[in-house]
């Protein structure tokens, strides 16, 4: 079902026009409320009144990760605090938090987008829909919580770590959608298949996101429980899960461009590329009121298709994501980048700072090893003091990931080192 | 008391034999080694006839190493006079980290190396009871 018809399937011309509004709405709104970028924009020489509508973007400054942090917590905020009504955040690359905020209004359309990925995968207020991603500072729980109360579905907000109670609720309740990572619901499936309740699933969709997955997953996913699995992307910079996803043609995640205005860049020389050519999303958001960001950077690989589609929305298609622009690893749907590692390792400060990130799916569950060398000054001839160290890392870097964390201690000068950039992680994962 | 070297080793096939490489090459001379292992990781210990000189040369082979002390004490080759030993430094309220053998056997009698809580008590408690707890240079002959 098209949950917004007069929006998901807008002419292309109505929808330039309502871009060019609300773009230039925005530009406004950002340039008397953020100092970060009226400061910006001064430096370019740029004035609100430059901007006449979407063809003036490229005109407009790029922001980034960088920009949030350097401006932590609330510096890009464009309201004042009693606007704001919630806060989300992520864990930042170096281990101060990405933070974000939403306004009454902001929740309100996070809620629409969210709607209107469920509507699309054919959920409706008939559904009972568990909701299988972590609930609190991540913004994947409530964001699709919301959506699903808004369709008027029944939710189960199941949140994360019990997979036993998930899937016998699962089946005393009859639920008809999941949602939650592509690779916890291959976990479930074997959960399932292995306690012979398989075959008693009533799940008709599911709703995947969060981290990278592929064709092969969902087919997989498809097959074992007969249901219909659609993808879903977000990030909490510009809203959360509801920016794109993908319809029943699944040729492609349709992004709700009356919300967030997409283009794609080479991410080197920060070029616009040309449709159907790979480069890296940028986003610039349309109505955010709390948080408006201009041109933000995803460091997501992808490609657009304004083609029409099948289905009927006339709203670009992104491709599946084909990878990083950065050196961010997403594992069990936790964002951890390698320099959070380095620096809570430094940190401490019983270590050398030398390390592997080895990541690999096991059970269908991301595992992170991370070896440590033994630094000669630090090395005590006692074993509980070098167990005491090891426990001692875990906790930390569990702390700092939010991710639990196997920790090796090999030998000094036996992790590789290289001329230049570091290798830092070995990535075993095979998405099937 | 004597000086033993304490090696951080991965438990890997090879991580022993890489040690011992180095001694061979350099002449240095075993006269304990012992490992302790978890299933991670292992410390090696050893006391040979030029401590620092291994030190040295282990480090530079990338090798974490410290030099500690640790008490040998000459034990009769008859049962029970090991337990006697410890009974006396466990009566003392005295913890016992460790405990391994010398290989090369002075005088002809067993040679033992033990690491203790408190070490300097340890080794004034085995005198007092007349037990021969050899230094460094004897230990070296």
């Amino acid at each position: 079902m098209i949950w917004n018809e007069s929006k998901e399937c807008m002419s292309r011309d109505e929808l330039h026009n309502l871009q060019s509004a609300r773009l230039k709405k925005t530009v406004n709104h950002v340039y008397h409320n953020v100092e970060f970028y009226r400061k910006k924009m001064q430096q370019m020489g740029l004035e609100p009144g430059d901007i006449n509508g979407i063809e003036d973007l490229h005109k407009l400054p790029f922001t980034t990760k960088d920009d949030l942090r350097d401006n932590y917590p609330f510096g890009l905020f464009a309201v004042p605090q009693s606007q704001v009504v919630r806060i989300h955040a992520s864990s930042g690359t170096t281990g101060k938090a990405t933070v974000v905020g939403y306004t009454r209004r902001d929740i309100e359309i996070w809620q629409e987008c969210v709607t209107r990925v469920l509507a699309m995968a054919g959920i409706g207020p008939n559904d009972k829909i568990q909701v299988a991603y972590g609930y609190g500072l991540f913004t994947g729980g409530l964001g699709l919580h919301y959506g699903a109360e808004n369709l008027g579905a029944t939710v189960v907000p199941m949140s994360t770590g019990n997979t036993q109670r998930l899937i016998t609720m699962m089946e005393d309740f009859e639920v008809t959608a999941i949602a939650c990572t592509p690779s916890y619901l291959l976990h479930i499936i074997e959960v399932l298949e292995e306690a012979g309740k398989i075959d008693r699933v009533k799940l008709k969709a599911a709703i995947c996101g969060a981290e990278p997955w592929t064709e092969n997953m969902r087919k997989e996913i498809e097959s074992k429980l007969g249901l219909n699995a659609y993808d879903i992307y977000g990030l909490s910079e510009i809203l959360g899960p509801g920016v794109a996803a993908d319809c029943d043609v699944h040729n492609g995640l349709h992004v709700y461009e009356d919300h967030f205005l997409p283009e794609i860049v080479n991410p080197d020389t920060l070029e616009p590329c040309k449709e159907g050519e790979t480069g890296e999303l940028v986003i610039t958001t349309l109505t955010k009121e709390a948080l408006p960001l201009l041109r933000y950077r995803t460091k997501d690989l992808t490609s657009i298709s304004y083609d029409p589609c099948p289905c009927g929305r006339t709203m670009a298609r992104i491709s599946k994501f084909k990878g990083r622009s950065d050196d961010m690893l997403i594992i069990r749907g936790v964002n951890v980048f390698p320099s959070q590692v380095e620096a809570a390792l430094l940190e401490m400060g019983e270590t050398s700072p030398h390390y592997i990130m080895i990541v690999d799916r096991v059970n269908n569950l991301d595992v992170l090893e991370v070896q440590v060398e033994v630094e000669e000054r630090f090395f005590s001839d006692e074993i509980k003091e070098l167990e005491k160290l090891n426990k001692k890392i875990s906790s930390v870097l569990q702390s700092t990931l939010g991710l639990s964390v196997k920790v090796t201690l090999v030998e000094p000068k036996t992790i590789a080192r290289s001329e230049g950039k570091a290798k830092r992680v070995i990535d075993k994962r095979k998405l099937i | 008391m004597i000086k033993q070297l304490s090696i951080f080793i991965q438990n890997e096939v090879g991580s022993v034999a890489s040690i011992t490489a180095v001694l061979k090459k350099h002449n240095i001379n075993l006269r304990a080694i012992a490992t302790f292992d978890t299933p991670q990781f292992a410390i090696l210990r050893m006391i040979v006839d030029q401590p620092e000189k291994a030190k040295t040369l282990l480090i530079e082979s990338g090798f974490a190493v410290t030099m500690s002390d640790a008490i040998a004490v000459e034990l009769e080759d008859k049962p029970g006079v090991l337990h006697d030993v410890l009974q006396l430094i466990a009566d003392a309220g005295i913890g016992i980290n460790y405990i391994y053998s010398i290989v090369f056997r002075q005088k002809n009698v067993p040679l033992i190396i033990i690491n203790t809580d408190n070490l300097d008590k340890t080794k004034q408690i085995l005198i007092e009871k007349g037990y021969s707890v050899p230094d460094q240079e004897d230990v070296y002959l």
